[in-house]
């Protein structure tokens, strides 16, 4: 595939093309669900195409094709080149690419486990011990699964990328997902929910290690439990302990997000939304000292990894919110060029016919010094946030919402009752300012971001330790 | 082989290699995006693709692929690896023959005008948005413009056999007066005659305009007056959620609700795939069975939950023709209008809110319906029947079910509402729901 990826970039240049850029990309996914205990269908995916980007007279155009030939090669290099003379007369400022070092080799994940090595059946029994295994735990907890889906995918991912300054990167990268839903119900009671996913780049020693039985017999007791024995949480001030994946919705919404430079500059105003950021926010405090906040593409393993991306910039890790203080946002070259810095590696696209944009890949927060034993013991009146359920921000990324899902009350320093839904309902800077302690402990979840027009759900982690907010008003402001 | 003959020889060879049921469909499709922002364009992006579709059930055991045609000895292969991939599944609950054919269709929906593909033409839509915007007041504009020729060919082992052309224009603008005072406004139509770009400007540019200079919000409950972008936004709750699949997976409040009460006697929803020059038309579902006219809901009473036929068999039902081969899904929303125009609506309120559009809208329970959303772009308080200050930072905290069912009117006026949150294309009127949560973030 090289040659015609090479064709398309040539063919592109020859055109009058500034800047071009091309990118072979398959992606082949086997999935499988189980409904209810009950396999409902296998399914396989095979995405695979090339597509063109190009710089004409600042106009930046872009142009895919899954039909693979040097005729379609060729062809989609003159759409790209067309559409973006087409459009130059409504362009003001325009495009222009930031100067960088480009990347050339090959990054190459082995799995350890190939997936051609599991067969089908052994993968839906697993799925179906674990679907046990989470009945059962219901059942413990005098609680029933009536509806429960898990969706276990495998997928390979393999990328050419070349581009006119001299960018050439290779990739193959596995990955592996599960999808998890789960409704706990009792006739009084009523239902609780739990949706959450796991992934990770690896072969399928990365669904081994989950250890699915024991940790969807966990998740379901839990949920059950917390069905059954949660009271309403307390009301007013109080101290607020929350867990690691409450921490990483919290970082991926509220510090990478408003980080991204393309929504500084207004380029996703109409769907995904802008920023409370502005170009000089650079060094602005939006948090207490504590709270050192990061974003790694690099994580071994990680659900988000990659070395280069799609722009063939070597990626590394960005610090986006240090000490407090909002230290880096994540760029392309595009934004780079506008903002006069150099890209961070931020561009990446989830198929073979989506423009590469700016996206986040493993955002978190880093670990302090505390243990959660300690967190806690430090509180006299509280609660313990442990994971969530329904969430969302304003599409400024100032205001959001994080309702809890298994939660508990701490009085004197000890966890007691489980309460339900407590809801966190704060600013950003409120929340990152309430920060007065972060955990030593780090845990990633898996989750795919949205972004862009057409949408583009990618893989990434979110994730951090435990962490204390101080005096927080749960339930949101009053009338 | 010609490409349109190829979702047949793959029926063919499934039966050959196996299968007792073989769906094949063959996508073609041509698309330009162009995507705006700053009153400049940011990228122009052209989509060419042929993509096949295959399922295959060897009674209960069943396999779907989805892949790019690289040649025709790989188009075998395929097949070849979907059908062993069925006959070592294990058996789903129930076995449903794909629906016998073959099927009459309706030639006008299986052949709507196709849209123009000149690229200075879709610039010029695009500067026409942006011009109405910023005549109406807006400082800074963006949006996309989406141009979309399609063509999917069917075949099924059941003598299902149609070809299908699909063609539309989107134009989604958002106008900025400053940072927080935005107004958002679609247009989107199967033709060019229904196509209103300018119109769609206007309409943003002029929510933007009376935007500007929010106050805080107060949280509490209050009468809402919903626009058409939020009010869709709610109904594709309904219609997607009355796919039996999401019931199944206790992904919907409309679970034990059939034949019961789920909104106000005021609204009625009918997925009406079959209405001539729509966005959503279509001739046939995913199974090959001609679509029909649905009432999902009927003055407030749950009526059906959307089929295809193992669903259908499952439940004992009939296929509603919404097929989804996996999961069933509506395909064009309408809500019934009522009697009173906006304004009318309007000078019946003492005090209330009027949200124009929401972002962001997420569960705390499916099954119970509880959820929160966040309204963005003109958002006003509403103080003796007329629009007073443009309010921002609050939030809709509050249950699906209970809003529709506090519906007190909805307008005779609707607009056709689609885009990256409303995915099903959604005819919607203005909504006064009596009596809805909003909460705020404390600082």
């Amino acid at each position: 595939m090289e040659d015609l990826t090479r064709l398309t970039l040539k063919t592109a240049e020859e055109l009058g093309a500034t800047y071009a850029e091309a990118r072979f990309q398959s992606d082949i996914r086997e999935s499988i669900v189980l409904k209810n205990g009950v396999p409902e269908v296998s399914v396989i995916e095979e995405l695979k195409g090339f597509n063109v980007r190009v710089v004409f007279e600042k106009s930046l155009g872009f142009s895919s094709t899954n039909i693979v030939s040097k005729r379609t090669a060729k062809d989609a290099a003159r759409r790209a080149v067309n559409i973006a003379k087409a459009s130059a007369n409504a362009i003001r400022k325009g495009v222009s690419m930031s100067g960088e070092k480009l990347g050339e080799g090959k990054v190459e994940i082995k799995p350890r486990i190939r997936f051609d090595c599991i067969d089908l059946n052994s993968k839906i029994q697993l799925l179906k011990e674990a679907d046990k295994a989470a009945e059962e735990s219901a059942n413990e907890a005098k609680a029933k699964l009536p509806a429960h889906m898990f969706i276990l995918d495998t997928i390979k991912t393999e990328k050419i990328v070349l581009n006119s300054d001299g960018a050439n990167i290779s990739s193959i990268i596995p990955r592996v997902a599960l999808s998890v839903f789960l409704t706990a119900y009792h006739p009084q009671k009523g239902s609780a929910q739990r949706f959450f996913n796991l992934g990770e780049v690896a072969g399928w020693e990365g669904v081994e290690k989950w250890n699915l039985l024991k940790l969807l017999g966990e998740e379901a007791q839990s949920l059950s439990k917390t069905l059954m024995e949660a009271r309403s949480p307390p009301e007013g001030e109080m101290d607020v302990v929350l867990g690691p994946e409450v921490i990483g919705i919290v970082c991926h919404e509220s510090c990478g997000h408003p980080a991204e430079a393309d929504r500084i500059l207004g380029r996703e105003a109409a769907q995904a939304g802008e920023t409370y950021l502005k170009r000089d926010s650079l060094g602005m405090r939006v948090g207490s000292s504590v709270v050192n906040v990061v974003d790694d593409p690099t994580l071994p393993s990680s659900f988000g990894f990659y070395l280069y991306d799609e722009e063939g910039i070597k990626a590394g890790k960005r610090v986006l919110i240090k000490e407090g203080v909002v230290s880096e946002f994540l760029h392309n070259r595009e934004t780079a060029a506008v903002f006069r810095v150099q890209s961070n590696a931020a561009s990446r696209s989830v198929a073979y016919d989506r423009e590469p944009i700016i996206r986040m890949a493993n955002t978190f927060l880093e670990p302090g010094d505390y243990s959660k034993e300690e967190l806690i013991e430090e509180v006299k009146h509280g609660i313990y946030i442990k994971n969530f359920m329904e969430w969302n921000i304003d599409d400024r990324r100032f205001h959001e919402r994080y309702v809890g899902l298994e939660a508990y009350t701490i009085e004197n320093g000890e966890l007691k009752e489980r309460v339900r839904n407590p809801v966190l309902e704060i600013t950003t800077v409120g929340l990152w300012s309430a920060m007065d302690a972060v955990g030593k402990d780090l845990e990633f979840q898996a989750a795919y971001c949205g972004k862009g027009d057409p949408m583009q759900g990618i893989p990434v982690w979110t994730g951090g330790p435990h962490a204390r907010l101080r005096k927080i008003r749960l339930g949101g402001a009053k009338a | 082989m010609k490409r349109e003959e190829i979702p047949s020889h793959l029926v063919e060879l499934g039966i050959k290699f196996g299968a007792t049921d073989v769906a094949a469909n063959l996508i073609e499709l041509d698309q330009t995006m162009i995507r705006f922002s700053n009153n400049e364009v940011a990228v122009s992006k052209n989509f060419r693709e042929v993509m096949v579709n295959v399922f295959v059930m060897i009674e209960r055991q069943r396999a779907g692929s989805t892949f790019s045609i690289l040649s025709f000895k790989a188009l075998e292969r395929a097949i070849k690896k979907l059908v062993e991939m069925a006959k070592i599944s294990p058996p789903a609950d129930v076995y449903a023959p794909l629906p016998k054919g073959p099927f009459k269709y309706d030639p006008t929906l299986l052949m709507p005008p196709q849209v123009s593909f000149d690229q200075n033409e879709l610039v010029s839509y695009v500067k026409e948005a942006i011009d109405g915007a910023s005549k109406s007041g807006a400082k800074r504009v963006a949006g996309s413009l989406t141009s979309t020729n399609a063509s999917t060919v069917l075949e099924t082992s059941s003598q299902a056999s149609a070809v299908q052309r699909r063609s539309s224009l989107e134009m989604s603008v958002r106008a900025f007066v400053s940072e927080v005072a935005s107004g958002h406004s679609l247009s989107i139509a199967q033709s060019k005659r229904d196509f209103q770009p300018a119109e769609a400007g206007r309409r943003a540019g002029e929510i933007a305009k009376m935007a500007l200079n929010p106050i805080e919000g107060q949280p509490g409950r209050c009468i809402a007056l919903l626009g058409p972008m939020i009010f869709a936004h709610f109904v594709n709750q309904v219609g997607i959620q009355s796919s039996v699949f999401m019931v199944d997976t206790g992904q919907s409040f409309l679970i034990d609700k059939l034949g019961s009460r789920v909104a106000s006697d005021k609204f009625t929803l009918i997925d009406d795939p079959t209405l001539m020059g729509t966005y959503g038309a279509r001739a046939f579902d995913d199974e090959g069975v001609p679509t029909k006219r649905n009432i999902i809901v009927e003055k407030g009473i749950l009526k059906t939950y959307l089929h295809n036929s193992t669903t259908a068999k499952k439940f004992r039902a009939e296929t509603t023709a919404n097929a989804g081969l996996i999961v069933p899904t509506p395909w064009n929303l309408v809500v019934e209008p009522r009697g009173k125009a906006f304004e009318e609506m309007l000078s019946g309120i003492d005090r209330g809110i009027y949200v124009t559009n929401n972002w962001y809208l997420r569960y705390q329970n499916y099954r119970k319906g509880d959820f929160s959303t966040i309204p963005r772009d003109g958002m006003f308080q509403i103080k003796n029947g007329q629009i007073a200050n443009p309010v921002r930072n609050l939030r809709i905290s509050d249950n699906m079910l209970k809003i529709f069912q506090k519906i007190r009117e909805l307008s005779k006026e609707r607009l056709w509402i689609k885009w990256w949150e409303v995915p099903i294309p959604t005819l919607a009127p203005y909504a006064i729901i009596e009596d809805l949560n909003f909460t705020k973030s404390t600082m």
